[in-house]
């Protein structure tokens, strides 16, 4: 198996060496295309455990809902688009888990028009289904409401004035689940996953006005902001893109699509740097010494 | 596996694969997946908006339960479209100075109240050595980050002597903030190929044994 991993590893070197090399060497970027689309491609085919540390920011959110006793009434959010499923949908997954495995009780919803209500009910309703949950009971979709601050206010009075009815036009009332739950006061925790500035509003108008805990999960471009509330304690925890999806996979001891996607991550970032110190090499030595000269388009 | 699940994952495919061709050069294959999710995203929105807030919103509470008082919101809104005819625009105003004042009635609060105070507080850590050389030293780089970083952006004096110096000390910390945000971007580019990749091999080229069997 070692001599295996030994040839695989040789067998990644040299090619993205040759294509670096054919990069500069023609100035054509599309070879840095075909050297990232070989990265990708190879350990979703070949299964490669790159060993990588948990971050102590999703540490913090996995604890945080750890603690929380059996049976706690958690909102989970599906606040992102279709365009960022690779990143959202497996903290989502994620969260489905380990909240359904303490036997919490889930009110989710949206407030993204495109993709929102169509993603939570798929994914919420797969999940339940492997988990054995009963909807109504157990979990209920609130669907989508436009005007997510109006949305966001107005559910810390009533979250009936907001959501008369459920994603399928079920009235409240009539969901057992509901019944105990008027406003933010009856939920636990508040478990953000989004693509977008709508998690500070989370932050800003419901942690900071109501009082509900909030950790979040957003996409990796995102995350940078967003550390800045972990630091000053407002936001409980952060899964920051696929390497946040990926670490509460482990820590729930169910790896899935973010773990299997790390690998391609680990060794596409490890091609772009070499591509980075490779181009700033050729840069600083053809300045010192004069353009060698390399037809063709700039890389 | 049932056809139109195939047919979706095939569908699925072709534009995942039409889009990706821009990469070797513009192509039409490009252009009608792109024209085609614009055309589609507009329609979906339309309609979801429709129904989600014509119809949910104000349609039915006002007359089927009767809170005739939604018809203010309603005439609000219609009012912006005044803008599209000239010499009656100013109708419009209206509803904007409404929706101004609404949101700076909600954000002055969630602003001060969830952001810039807790933020600052945030930033108001304690340099006392008893805590540890590593602790120390965080909130060291986090109070001279700060500093540096707000004083770059005074523009009131010129950036000269030690006012310069702290200023360029700023655009280090600057530097390394858009550095670990290029490094997220790339990270997120990069996860979103992934997950289009593994669409292809697990589900499209899936479906080839399906069709097949």
């Amino acid at each position: 198996m070692t001599f295996w991993l030994i040839i695989a590893y040789s067998l990644l070197i040299l090619i993205g060496a040759v294509l670096l090399y054919m990069t500069f060497r023609k100035g054509d970027r599309r070879y840095i295309y075909l050297a990232v689309a070989f990265y990708v491609i190879f350990p979703v085919v070949i299964t490669l455990d790159l060993p990588a540390d948990i971050s102590p920011e999703v540490l913090q959110l996995y604890e945080a809902v750890e603690a929380l006793p059996d049976s706690s009434t958690v909102m989970l959010t599906f606040d992102y688009y279709a365009s960022t499923l690779a990143e959202t949908e497996p903290m989502s997954r994620a969260a489905l888990r380990h909240l359904f495995g303490k036997d919490c009780r889930i009110v989710t919803m949206t407030t993204i028009p495109l993709g929102g209500p169509s993603i939570s009910e798929r994914v919420t309703r797969e999940e339940a289904a492997a988990c054995g949950k009963v909807y109504g009971d157990d979990f209920v979709n609130l669907g989508y409401k436009a005007n997510y601050v109006a949305v966001l206010k107005g559910m810390g009075n009533s979250i009936e004035s907001i959501y008369p009815t459920d994603n399928t036009g079920t009235l409240l009332s009539e969901l057992p689940l509901m019944r105990n739950v008027q406003n933010y006061d009856d939920i636990d925790f508040i478990f953000v996953v989004a693509d977008n500035g709508v998690v500070e509003y989370w932050m800003s108008i419901v942690n900071a006005q109501y009082g509900t805990p909030v950790g979040s999960g957003v996409t990796a471009v995102m995350a940078p902001k967003i550390y800045a509330y972990v630091g000053s304690g407002q936001m409980t925890g952060l899964l920051g893109g696929m390497k946040g999806a990926a670490d509460y996979e482990k820590l729930i001891k169910r790896p899935d699509f973010a773990v299997k996607g790390m690998s391609a991550q680990s060794l596409v970032h490890m091609f772009i740097i070499c591509s980075v110190i490779v181009g700033n090499f050729i840069y600083f030595r053809e300045r010192k010494y004069g353009r060698t000269g390399s037809g063709g388009k700039s890389a | 596996m049932s056809f139109v699940e195939i047919f979706q994952i095939w569908l699925i495919a072709f534009f995942t694969l039409a889009l990706f061709s821009f990469l070797y050069k513009d192509n039409a294959f490009y252009k009608l997946a792109e024209h085609v999710f614009a055309g589609l995203s507009a329609g979906y929105y339309v309609g979801l908006t429709w129904n989600s807030v014509i119809i949910q919103q104000m349609y039915d509470p006002m007359i089927i339960n009767g809170k005739w008082y939604l018809f203010i919101p309603g005439l609000l809104g219609l009012m912006m479209f005044s803008r599209f005819f000239k010499g009656f625009h100013w109708i419009s105003r209206f509803s904007l100075a409404f929706v101004m004042g609404n949101t700076a009635g909600i954000f002055l609060i969630s602003e001060l109240h969830g952001k810039v105070l807790p933020q600052v507080q945030g930033t108001m850590v304690s340099i006392n050595p008893s805590q540890g050389f590593g602790p120390t030293l965080l909130s060291l780089i986090i109070i001279v980050g700060v500093v540096s970083t707000l004083i770059y952006f005074y523009f009131s004096k010129e950036h000269k002597g030690l006012l310069g110096g702290v200023a360029r000390t700023g655009i280090w910390f600057i530097m390394i903030s858009f550095g670990a945000h290029f490094g997220y971007t790339v990270m997120a580019r990069v996860s979103l190929l992934i997950g289009r990749v593994q669409f292809l091999i697990d589900d499209w080229l899936g479906s080839f044994s399906q069709i097949f069997s």
